[in-house]
């Protein structure tokens, strides 16, 4: 397998940066993805302009009969940007703001585990091959077929109350997601110990971290990428779907997923409930899917780039 | 933390008081400007009931059910509820002649059964089979009912049931028509005690069978034609039930049928729309917020949501074994926002139900309004602070867990709470755990919680069934309900002087000074009685929902031409 055919350790930042420039949909993708980062990374700030917070709970914004939201369209106004939270009159601009920053922080941070160690886990595997190989290639294959979301409700809903869920989920998604970036790994490792260049190098005497660090690592790093981009949206879509199932980030702090799971029973009294946090997971799978998929294209030289 | 496992016995009193979200149904406010013409219910028909259970079983040892929902359409027991719209429910003779005769100064009750009372297989309803359906329930295999009969009856205790060769000596028959029960002290609320389902007649010698519930022997009007789990329990008419000698039940509708398994927001949904059969059923189960908001905006659906006045008692339980400090304890009572408590459940005040300041509920005998605490709906938090600090806690509460199940929107009123105790600086953490394990939670022997959220409705209309199941501290970690682990000797003391007051007004003012001294200790803080909301189909009628219990009467139902 050829995957990587230019020189050895080409620059990353650069070669993103001519994949979006080249697909139009990658690029829209980013640019979404940057936006909802900043909404994350702004929360407060934004917030603060109309003096709300996901947190306080404010009755005169509700119809005092029903308990839904005073006004049209969920009580959409100049101070309530996205409306209010039925029964609560928190505010749903808030709610949206800092639940991306929960399921940015969770869906990033978890990737980054499962990056850490599918990537180790890969080379070893590709690197040694043997015993090794078979090891980690078996356990990536049960990991796959583990009915892991099962698993997890179940484990959350043993795990004490005193150990922090954000660390949990990031620890059991990231433990959970590792099996296909070492599977990628494992295979441009294969190739890349065929190459001369890491011959040469061990030869010379390089032990195997030498190897990994000096000569692997820099030729892995755009198909981890991809990989990786191609994850995250799985994991904030696993991570709402555990809030939305009651087991994932427990309230008050806000949490699409569970706003979605509220939602659904208010739907026909007051749909903007469930477009804007709905809204907000899926323009977040969207962007990071379109952006993965556009890398893939660029450096995947199977699939062939579009343009 | 550090109580010794205590053997895990039925707990008697535990059982007895379920809590709300045992599904019943419900009733209405009469149709106003919907149908002119009050249409009442008429016989015939088939009645539909859409509760959110897979199983329906009509098992009197092992049930909890009220006097007026299911089981009774099947059984009949000593006594029953008399439970008419306006008036106050009051104990009626069901089986029985009178309500009980008390003798020995309330420790000795005779019964005599009514003449012509008979099985739906023709035979005669003895002395000798209501015994045995009381010495069943103490059978280990049939535990899980209302037990307030279980520790009252002398041998009570260690009684294992009638299948392993002996039997309750305390439980006389004399002759077939009389039976008599000698409790181990004196005890007032007996004749609601022989409402229980485990006063109901089971055929001597029979029920030794596990599925007994699938298709008992009935005495009531209706018997089980068939049942299918998961899908319908079908009833057809006991042909040996006689409307002479029973004025309680209506035994209206030809066909009772139970769909099982009917989520909760299906079934709202279905009886809004009110189409096919769906007009001549109502839902067990109560309408959730949303829906609730959403039949506001629909005056067909509106005129069929039954709201009952008042109903159990929600309140926040404070682990007293934990949080030691009365002053600690009170500062909850102004801390707590009782109106975003109200919106959350319901919407709006309306519809959830009054403000709660006492322990015995709406509409008992003996109750007596009070406010140990007073402060403004939304609650004090300056004063819960001052409270605090008073306490040594300036710097607030930090790390508290609430326990919430994750039923009847539990998980959103325990934001509520969470929120307005926030204010004062009182931290909590939300943990919420599915039905049974909320229940093993809170009443078993370790308490691993600070807060619990939970609601009451007492199991018959007397403040003894308000106070001795919550805060008596023989009900502390065996399965009883007393989750915030009160234990005041004081308390227990006056609770059994009060049981065994057998006049009632004498009982009332007893019950009403327990009332305010147990919440002079702050263990728990009321929230609101909640009203319960239920929907019923276009062609449902009579369909109530009295001043207790805060469920339908679904003896008179009828379907209504």
């Amino acid at each position: 397998m050829a995957a990587v055919t230019a020189s050895p350790a080409r620059s990353v930042p650069a070669a993103v940066g001519r994949a979006l420039r080249a697909d139009r949909a990658a690029a829209a993708g980013a640019v979404v993805l940057v936006l909802l980062i900043g909404l994350a990374l702004a929360a407060g700030p934004l917030t603060s302009v109309t003096g709300q917070d996901p947190y306080t709970f404010d009755t005169s914004a509700l119809d005092p009969a029903t308990g839904a939201p005073a006004g049209a369209l969920g009580g959409i106004s100049g101070k309530h940007w996205f409306g209010v939270e039925p029964l609560t009159g928190r505010d749903l601009f808030a709610i949206v703001a800092y639940g991306a920053r929960t399921s940015l922080l969770i869906g990033f941070a978890a990737t980054i585990v499962s990056v850490v160690i599918g990537t180790v886990l890969g080379a070893l595997a590709g690197y040694l091959g043997g015993w090794t190989d078979r090891a980690v290639s078996w356990v990536a294959d049960v990991i796959f077929g583990f009915p892991y979301l099962v698993f997890m409700i179940g484990l959350s809903a043993v795990a004490p109350a005193s150990l922090p869920r954000e660390l949990l989920l990031i620890v059991l998604m990231g433990s959970f997601g590792w099996a296909r970036i070492a599977r990628v790994v494992r295979a441009q490792t294969l190739s890349l110990a065929a190459r001369r260049f890491v011959a040469a190098s061990r030869v010379m005497g390089a032990g195997p971290w030498h190897v990994f660090r000096h000569q692997l690592l820099p030729n892995l790093w755009v198909p981890v990428i991809v990989v990786a981009t191609l994850s995250i949206p799985g994991k904030i879509g696993t991570e709402a779907a555990l809030s939305f199932l009651g087991v994932g980030i427990p309230p008050p702090s806000p949490s699409w997923g569970r706003a979605i799971s509220g939602a659904v029973d208010w739907v026909a009294t007051d749909p903007m409930y469930l477009v804007f946090p709905g809204g907000a997971l899926f323009l977040a799978t969207l962007a990071l899917n379109l952006l993965g998929d556009g890398l893939r294209d660029a450096f995947d030289p199977k699939t062939g780039a579009r343009s | 933390m550090k109580e010794s496992t205590v053997k895990r016995t039925v707990s008697v009193l535990a059982a007895i008081g379920l809590t709300v979200s045992l599904a019943a149904c419900g009733a209405n406010k009469k149709d106003t400007a919907a149908a002119p013409s009050k249409s009442a219910a008429k016989q015939g028909g088939t009645l539909y009931i859409l509760p959110d259970a897979q199983k329906q079983s009509f098992d009197p040892a092992k049930s909890q059910g009220l006097a007026i929902t299911s089981l009774a359409l099947v059984h009949r027991r000593l006594t029953t509820w008399d439970v008419q719209e306006g008036k106050p429910t009051t104990v009626v003779p069901d089986l029985a002649t009178d309500t009980g005769r008390a003798s020995d100064g309330g420790k000795t009750w005779t019964f005599t059964l009514k003449a012509n009372v008979k099985f739906s297989d023709g035979t005669p309803i003895t002395s000798a089979d209501v015994k045995h359906g009381v010495e069943r329930s103490f059978a280990p295999a049939f535990s899980g009912g209302l037990g307030y009969h279980k520790t009252l009856l002398e041998g009570g205790p260690d009684f294992r049931g009638p299948f392993e060769g002996k039997n309750l000596s305390s439980v006389e028959t004399p002759d077939p028509k009389t039976i008599v029960f000698r409790l181990s002290r004196p005890y007032g609320d007996w004749p609601w005690v022989a409402s229980n389902p485990a006063f109901s007649p089971v055929p001597k010698g029979k029920g030794a069978e596990a599925n007994y519930g699938e298709n008992p022997a009935a005495s009531g009007p209706y018997q089980v034609a068939k049942y299918q789990p998961g899908v319908e329990m079908r009833l057809k008419r006991n042909t040996h039930w006689s409307k002479e000698t029973d004025k309680i039940r209506g035994g209206l509708p030809d066909e009772v049928v139970f769909q099982l398994g009917q989520q909760a927001s299906v079934t709202s949904k279905r009886l809004i729309e009110d189409n096919g059969d769906d007009r001549f059923a109502f839902g067990a189960s109560f309408v959730s917020p949303a829906q609730l908001a959403q039949i506001q905006g629909n005056p067909g659906a509106k005129s069929r949501l039954v709201t009952s006045k008042t109903g159990a008692v929600a309140y926040l339980a404070i682990n007293t074994q934990r949080i030691k400090d009365p002053k600690v304890r009170q500062a909850f009572q102004y801390a707590v926002d009782k109106t975003t408590y109200q919106v959350a459940t319901a919407g709006s005040p309306a519809l959830a139900g009054d403000i709660a300041t006492t322990l015995i509920t709406q509409g008992i005998n003996g109750r007596q309004q009070y406010d140990l605490y007073p402060a403004p709906p939304v609650g004090d938090p300056a004063k819960a602070k001052a409270l605090l600090a008073e306490a040594g806690q300036a710097g607030g509460l930090d790390n508290l867990n609430l326990v919430v199940s994750t039923s009847n929107n539990f998980p959103e009123k325990a934001q509520a709470i969470q929120a307005a105790l926030a204010r004062a600086n009182i931290k909590v953490t939300i943990k919420t755990l599915d039905g049974e394990a909320y229940t093993a939670a809170t009443t078993g022997p370790n308490a691993d919680y600070d807060l619990a959220l939970s609601s009451w409705q007492p199991d018959f209309p007397s403040p003894n069934a308000n106070l001795q199941p919550l805060f008596s501290s023989s009900e502390i970690g065996k399965g009883g309900y007393n989750i915030s682990r009160y234990s005041n000797p004081e308390v227990d003391k006056l609770i059994t002087e009060a049981q065994s007051t057998v006049d009632p007004n004498e009982a009332g003012k007893k019950w009403a000074a327990i009332d305010k001294l147990i919440l002079q200790d702050s263990p728990v803080v009321p929230l609101i009685y909640t009203r319960n909301s239920f929907l019923r189909g276009s062609k449902v009628a009579d369909f109530f929902i009295a001043d207790f219990p805060a469920y339908p009467n679904y003896l008179k139902a009828g379907i209504s031409q």
